[in-house]
């Protein structure tokens, strides 16, 4: 026997609380007397159970940040935080940058790094106000562990390489930027917000300590303009949470 | 399923307030990344169509209709790049997309029961069409009027889209041996 149109439009709309009723009064009347009514019923009573009983997931962590970070930028702010920060305010990023460069400098031991690396702050600004020098990130890295969250790039403009840090923690976690070649040094940090991110560098190294959602740039002088490497350790405590290496295929001849 | 102040929020979004945005994204980030979850299986898919969502509707404000329900159109923008999403990765087979559980996370995976990993399974086996209003009545808890609403759709043919789609769930469930 097949059921009626009708009755099978109540039987949905009863599993569904949709049913009027008089409509109800009928189909009860209805199951009363067909037991393949009763049976679909049932049937479809129990696939809405099992579907109204699928648990909602919590989205993955930092998603919320991630949206926002990918959201373009406010118009009279214009570009990337990179553009931005070799773009029109120049003095306002110059000072976050030269600020940042203190700080550096505050950390950084005079034997591992020449008073030269800072001896052309100005040049170094003035360099960066061109944003057509500033090409395709030459690599990047996205991280989506529970602990941070977030992409690092790798640029080049110049005779410098940038790195460009676009991170959100839960906790504080040490970031350790090691390059092996020798010839790159460490030529200053700049920060979209004014505090928050640590710097100190070293000999083929720079560790950054941050938590937080941070926008942030290090700046590695690579004269050379070889091939090279940086390899990233993302650690909380003793515990590394991620790690990654961004390549440089060298500038082109 | 509206709250009474979306209307104030997507007023300052219009106005470029990204606080008001960011309001707009806690509210709607989760039965977003759900309703595409659903679509799709696979959490990494679901983050990424969950962030494209939210970017389509930052750049489509201007062409929000005030007068209509704001669930409605971001759950239709979800569905719709939920299936684009579909189409797009339509070279993976569907044991590739049953075997989607393995990037979820430990707790995820715990709490996902036998039933709720086969009627999952069993979702993923039927048509995209037919999964969004299974997961827009039972998921998102959606009336027929407000499924009508987001699919664009007459609310006669979402009650008979509605009664195909569990038709078809059940077949699968049968089929696998999860309903008798």
């Amino acid at each position: 026997m097949t059921i009626e149109q009708k009755y099978i439009d109540w039987i949905n709309a009863d599993i569904d609380g949709e049913i009027g009723q008089a409509d109800k009064v009928k189909l009860d009347a209805f199951l009363e007397e067909s037991a393949e009514g009763r049976a679909m019923h049932a049937d479809l009573t129990r696939i809405g159970q099992s579907l109204d009983a699928v648990e909602q997931l919590q989205p993955p962590p930092f998603l919320r940040q991630r949206i926002m970070n990918s959201l373009p930028q406010e118009q009279n702010k214009g570009g990337n935080f990179l553009q931005t920060l070799l773009a029109n305010p120049v003095l306002r990023y110059a000072a976050s940058f030269v600020a940042g460069a203190f700080l550096a400098m505050s950390v950084v031991g005079s034997n591992t790094i020449s008073e030269a690396t800072f001896d052309n702050m100005g040049s170094l600004v003035g360099t960066m106000t061109d944003p057509a020098s500033l090409g395709p990130a030459a690599d990047s890295i996205e991280i989506t562990s529970n602990e941070i969250a977030g992409t690092v790039s790798l640029r080049s403009t110049g005779s410098m390489l940038v790195l460009d840090f676009d991170l959100v923690s839960g906790g504080e976690v040490e970031i350790v930027a090691n390059y092996t070649d020798r010839s790159i040094w460490f030529n200053g940090f700049a920060q979209l917000e004014s505090s928050g991110t640590s710097v100190s560098a070293e000999a083929g190294r720079v560790k950054l300590q941050m938590q937080g959602k941070r926008r942030y740039a290090v700046f590695l002088q690579n004269n050379s303009g070889r091939q090279t490497q940086i390899d990233l350790k993302f650690m909380s405590g003793n515990e590394l949470l991620h790690e990654s290496t961004l390549n440089y295929e060298g500038a082109a001849e | 399923m509206t709250k009474p102040d979306d209307r104030k929020l997507i007023e300052q979004c219009i106005k470029g307030d990204r606080r008001a945005f960011e309001a707009l994204l806690v509210q709607y980030e989760k039965p977003v990344f759900n309703a595409a979850y659903r679509m799709l299986h696979s959490p990494e898919d679901a983050r990424d169509v969950t962030q494209t969502v939210f970017l389509r509707v930052f750049e489509n404000f201007a062409s929000y209709d005030p007068s209509r329900r704001f669930f409605s159109w971001i759950y239709r923008i979800t569905l719709n790049e939920s299936i684009n999403w579909l189409e797009k990765a339509n070279c993976l087979s569907l044991v590739d997309r049953e075997t989607a559980d393995e990037g979820r996370s430990p707790e995820q995976q715990a709490s996902a029961d036998e039933t709720s990993a086969g009627i999952e399974a069993a979702l993923m086996r039927i048509k995209p069409e037919y999964r969004a209003v299974i997961v827009l009545k039972h998921l998102m808890g959606c009336s027929y009027i407000e499924i009508s609403d987001v699919l664009e759709i007459p609310e006669k043919k979402v009650k008979s889209r509605l009664f195909m789609a569990r038709q078809l769930l059940k077949d699968e469930l049968t089929r696998t041996g999860m309903h008798r």
